[in-house]
């Protein structure tokens, strides 16, 4: 506020405000400053309206420029997106086919596995049967050569003289009495 | 040796035993030796053996045919001699059958464990002639491995009663 104050003091001695030029001096700057404007409507204002003009055109360009940029890099970027999207495809469709190839073989190999088992389980099926078999027919053996020695020995020990008579004459008696 | 050779053997002993008329005894001899060969392994290879001499073997025929008439331990002899100990069999039964067939009969042989009776002959004869309607001659061969019963083979006729064959009927049903 003081210095407000200062500012608007009159000083006495001054023929006119000591903020204000004089009339004079306002007239002849006022002309030289139309002068000045004039040129420099006349002279500057073209050029800096063409340095506007290119640095717009440059600038227009360097947005042409960087659009096509973009549109390049959205492409590209396209491009990536779909080739990722083509790998991340081509990774699922891998491992589809890796699992489908694995359940193959798994299955594969458990039904080669299962025939094997089926196989050694009907041979060992059929060893036992014929080991079984072969125990049965050995001991029938055994049996009836046992029996047959035995009947041949009883026969042997019952056929006594008499015996032998009885089967002459009755051999005679048959053969006799056949017709 | 070739079955002709054979008969023509078999003819020649038949002949000179009918021409010194005794064939009837002589076959039954004949037969008995054949029969005594063919049951003892090691009498029928001394008689077949040429490495042992003739001398040697006509030896053992004569001590085989003990009191058999001369004719037939000479016909045996000759056979030897003749280096056809191994047919004599073949030979002597080819013989019996001559000598059979010349009173029209057919030789039926009949094997026994134990020897039969004169009576028994005389009753199986007429048994096998009244069971294949021809006339027999019975030559009786005791073979201990018949056990019991009779094994009577006339011409291709077989008629067996004997207890072995039983007994292997047995035992391939066992």
């Amino acid at each position: 506020m003081r210095f407000l104050h200062l500012l608007a003091a009159e000083d006495p001695s001054q023929t006119h405000h000591w903020l204000l030029p004089e009339t004079a001096e306002i007239i002849y700057g006022g002309i030289a400053a139309l002068i000045i404007f004039a040129a420099l409507y006349k002279f500057a204002l073209p050029a800096a309206k063409k340095a506007l003009a290119a640095r717009t055109e440059r600038i227009q360009k360097e947005l042409d420029n960087a659009a096509n940029t973009r549109s390049a890099a959205e492409a590209e970027a396209s491009n990536i997106r779909k080739a990722v999207g083509d790998i991340a495809s081509e990774r699922a469709r891998l491992l589809a086919e890796a699992d489908q190839q694995a359940a193959t073989v798994l299955s594969e190999g458990r039904a080669r596995i299962a025939a094997e088992v089926a196989d050694l389980e009907a041979k060992a099926e059929a060893d036992i049967a014929a080991s079984r078999s072969r125990s049965s027919d050995e001991l029938r053996a055994q049996i009836a050569q046992i029996a047959s020695v035995a009947a041949q020995n009883a026969v042997s020990a019952a056929l006594n003289d008499g015996t032998k008579q009885e089967l002459i004459e009755g051999f005679i008696s048959s053969v006799g009495g056949a017709r | 040796m070739s079955e002709a050779r054979i008969e023509a053997y078999a003819r020649a002993l038949a002949d000179i035993a009918a021409a010194e008329g005794n064939l009837d005894a002589v076959e039954k001899e004949l037969y008995v030796v054949a029969r005594a060969i063919e049951s003892n392994e090691s009498l029928r290879a001394t008689l077949t053996d040429e490495s042992i001499p003739a001398s040697r073997r006509q030896a053992v025929v004569e001590a085989l045919v003990g009191s058999a008439s001369n004719t037939t331990a000479q016909l045996i002899g000759l056979v030897i001699g003749s280096g056809r100990g191994r047919d004599l069999p073949a030979i002597i039964d080819k013989v019996v059958k001559r000598a059979s067939n010349a009173q029209n009969k057919e030789v039926a042989e009949v094997r026994s464990a134990v020897a039969l009776s004169a009576d028994q002959q005389s009753r199986l004869a007429a048994a096998l002639e009244r069971a294949t309607g021809k006339s027999v001659n019975l030559k009786v061969v005791v073979d201990p491995s018949v056990l019991g019963g009779l094994i009577a083979t006339v011409g291709d006729e077989v008629i067996d009663g004997s207890v072995r064959t039983r007994l292997d009927q047995v035992k391939s049903r066992l």
